[in-house]
């Protein structure tokens, strides 16, 4: 170490005589090369130390050792036995609640997320103006996101929704006769949908941070030409946008797979009436903590992770299509 | 690409990073290793129950602690819901608690597994069973061993609103009656309220309380001898579920999205929200009288009107109180149970609070302390005892449920409701239903 900063103190002390600028700037580019280069050893992985233990600690080997119980018998309590591919096989042959499941949170993940970014897009672009007291509303649009993951929320979902509820005296305003939202096996999942679209905030954020940093000149410009708020909002505002989209697309379609708590909660973590909510996270919980088969439980995790890979991998690959980078 | 960062770059690794992350976490929630042994000092101990429950427990332990100063109890409860899967959960990380309170429904799973600490090297010694009959401590034996000391007698049975009915200008039935008799007053509820208020609630997905007393009517047990079968037939469950619809067209009872409200869900029972007038029960409901203003009446579940029908009522053992096998205070945990189950001031504690305390001694004990509605429930509980004491015909007590049994009740539960939706028809669904318990029991 101390060597190395020698000769960088070397390098230092001996500007050329003529130093412009850009020569300056050359040389300061060198030096930090070589810095890189020589330096380092193992201090780096000291400091990285920590990130390190946690990553194959608890991500890398649990994430093993539950590739390994997916291909065992395992109910918690006693030795796993290794069973072969007979998880995975029951799974697609033998388990009508696993279709169930899979049908519930595609139609969750499908309903739920363009639902949920064309929200926050619609109030980014509310929300990108200056107006008095503007950070007050972004806040208050935000709140319902901070709220929305926690358990009191569901259950004040299960009471709203439910045949007693305020979304039933509600509609009595209006002579409508509304039923058990929440009991019924053709409506539950949609009370669900309704809660992950009214925590629009987090992607309503991202796409405000993106909107502000779109060039003004260009708008200026189709304004001149004479292009209407609806022209510029697809012409330019859109495109311009799509990288923003992209990211909050991927990134919600993982957590509506991923989604637990709220059909937990809303369902008395039953996943009914009739495996309407039985949302694939809680099937697992189910299969894995209530049945006591870890193993199954694990082999239904992985292919999760493999469904969850897979639509990824979709949208990157479509995302050649329709994302626009500008450099 | 240089030293500058693209955005391309930067939106895919983000993005990169974000599905790394979400997988991740995914996957690694899900894994679990074997341990052994609590690491406190402290004897742990959970149950189960309601409010009413948890304070007499605490204030019972209060009471065992203070006589017995050098043992120190950290009490852990909750509702029903999600209790065992966090005594999963802590078994399969060492984390167990020493003494609990068990399921009769789920002690031969846990027994077998090598969860629970056999007893029966107490007995007679620590372990004051005095009083107990044998019946009763069958609830807690498995495989000939005694993995749990049961609480009190559970019956099943229906809990009747019977100020409600009053208020309608009918009567409270006769016990000694049938499952016509229950169709005609049910009926009747739904047209003297003006169709607001159905009968009874549905029993057609309701194992525990109600259909295995319907198929030991019939002579078959819920499960096989050797819990790798269900022990009743497709023509006792097509019976079954035809009633129910019957009910529910007849407004008896009501539609199945009470019904599927109420799953898992004790305050939103038809009873408990003014619904229904009549509810199956395993004791929960009247216990305490808490759950509603109303003046409870019991009623045992009706007999079978049919030719050769038989007794099906049986006595339970409540709930029971075992120790963990891991457990290293196993001698201290007997001490607790003899306590709850001989101390007088413990009794009179815990009251109907876990059933009807379970021995002549007990029951002398509290009967004078008791509430209206709490003694009408012991009532009817001695009255049913009496009865399937009497019985000739009467089938053995159920065993213990196999593994995969709360499955089984959760099928029947669900094929109920898709009946009643409409979802499937009542042949389709008993298809479905033997060989989805076939998978679920043989495999």
């Amino acid at each position: 170490m101390s060597v190395t900063t020698a000769k960088t103190d070397a390098v230092m002390k001996e500007p050329p005589a003529s130093a412009t600028p850009s020569d300056q700037r050359e040389r300061d580019r060198m030096r930090r090369r070589l810095a890189r280069r020589r330096g380092g050893g193992w201090w780096p992985y000291l400091f990285l130390a920590p990130w390190f233990v946690g990553l194959f600690g608890l991500t890398i080997y649990p994430m093993l050792d539950s590739l390994y119980l997916s291909f065992t018998n395992f109910d918690l309590l006693t030795p796993a036995q290794w069973v072969g591919l007979d998880n995975y096989d029951k799974m697609f042959t033998d388990d009508p609640v696993f279709w169930d499941s899979v049908h519930a949170t595609l139609l969750y993940v499908l309903v739920s997320v363009p639902l949920k970014l064309a929200l926050a897009l619609a109030v980014a672009m509310l929300l990108n103006r200056d107006l008095r007291g503007i950070g007050l509303y972004r806040a208050a649009f935000y709140l319902p996101s901070l709220l929305g993951g926690a358990v009191a929320i569901a259950i004040v979902w299960r009471q709203v929704f439910g045949g007693e509820g305020l979304f039933n005296d509600f509609l009595a305003w209006f002579g409508i006769k509304g039923q058990d939202w929440i009991s019924s096996p053709d409506t539950a999942i949609y009370t669900l949908v309704l809660l992950a679209v009214w925590q629009f905030g987090t992607p309503m954020v991202i796409f405000l941070a993106g909107l502000k940093q779109l060039p003004k000149d260009v708008y200026e410009a189709a304004a001149i030409d004479g292009a209407g708020n609806i022209t510029r909002f697809f012409k330019i505002t859109l495109p311009l946008l799509t990288p923003i989209v992209f990211f909050n697309v991927v990134l919600q379609i993982i957590d509506a797979f991923k989604t637990f708590t709220p059909a937990f909660v809303v369902s008395n973590g039953t996943g009914g009436p009739l495996n309407s909510t039985m949302l694939y996270s809680l099937y697992l919980y189910k299969k894995g903590f209530t049945d006591l088969q870890m193993g199954y439980a694990s082999a239904l995790a992985w292919v999760l992770f493999l469904v969850i890979a897979g639509f990824t991998a979709v949208n990157f690959i479509a995302s050649r299509y329709w994302v626009h980078y500008d450099d | 690409m240089g030293h500058q960062i693209s955005r391309r770059t930067l939106f895919r690794t983000a993005s990169g990073l974000a599905v790394a992350g979400a997988l991740g976490s995914s996957l690694s929630a899900c894994s679990g290793g074997t341990g052994a042994g609590s690491t406190s000092s402290d004897l742990t101990m959970t149950w189960w129950g309601s409010d009413d429950r948890h304070n007499a427990y605490k204030k019972t332990l209060k009471y065992f602690q203070e006589k017995n100063p050098k043992i120190k109890i950290r009490e852990t409860y909750s509702g029903y819901e999600g209790y065992f899967d966090k005594f999963n959960t802590n078994v399969a990380g060492g984390s167990a608690p020493d003494l609990l309170q068990m399921d009769t429904a789920l002690v031969a799973q846990y027994a077998r597994k090598g969860v629970l600490a056999p007893l029966d090297s107490y007995v007679g010694k620590t372990l004051d069973l005095t009083g107990f009959s044998r019946t009763l401590l069958a609830a807690g034996t498995v495989d000939g061993k005694l993995y749990g000391v049961p609480s009190g007698i559970g019956v099943n049975q229906l809990t009747v609103n019977r100020s409600g009915l009053e208020q309608l200008g009918l009567k409270l039935p006769d016990r000694e009656w049938t499952w016509a008799d229950l169709k005609k007053t049910a009926t009747d509820v739904h047209k003297k309220s003006g169709g607001k208020i159905y009968g009874v609630d549905d029993g057609g997905g309701s194992t525990l309380q109600c259909f295995e007393i319907f198929a030991r009517e019939k002579g078959q047990q819920f499960f096989s001898d050797d819990g790798k079968k269900v022990g009743f037939t497709a023509d006792t469950l097509q019976e079954w579920w035809e009633y129910w619809a019957e009910m529910r067209k007849a407004n008896a009872s009501p539609p199945p999205a009470i019904t599927s409200a109420a799953h898992n869900d004790l305050t939103k029972n038809a009873v408990v929200i003014g619904k229904a007038l009549f509810t199956f029960d395993s004791g929960v409901y009247g216990a305490g009288g808490s759950i509603t203003d109303a003046q409870l009446d019991f009623l045992p579940t009706p007999q079978g009107g049919f030719s050769g029908a038989r007794e099906g009522n049986f006595v339970n053992g409540g709930v029971l109180l075992s120790a963990t096998k891991a457990s290293k205070k196993v001698a201290d945990s007997v001490k607790i149970m003899t306590f709850f189950a001989q101390d007088e001031t413990a009794i009179k504690d815990m009251q109907l609070l876990r059933g009807i305390p379970p021995t002549e001694k007990a029951r002398d004990l509290i009967a004078s302390g008791l509430t209206e509605t709490d003694k009408l429930n012991m009532e009817n509980a001695d009255y049913i005892s009496q009865r399937v004491g009497k019985a000739t015909d009467v089938l053995d007590a159920p065993q213990p449920p196999p593994q995969g049994a709360d499955q089984i009740w959760d099928l029947l539960f669900q094929a109920n409701l898709a009946i009643a939706f409409g979802k499937k028809s009542i042949k389709a669904q008993i298809g479905e239903f033997f060989d989805q318990a076939e998978g679920i029991l043989g495999g």
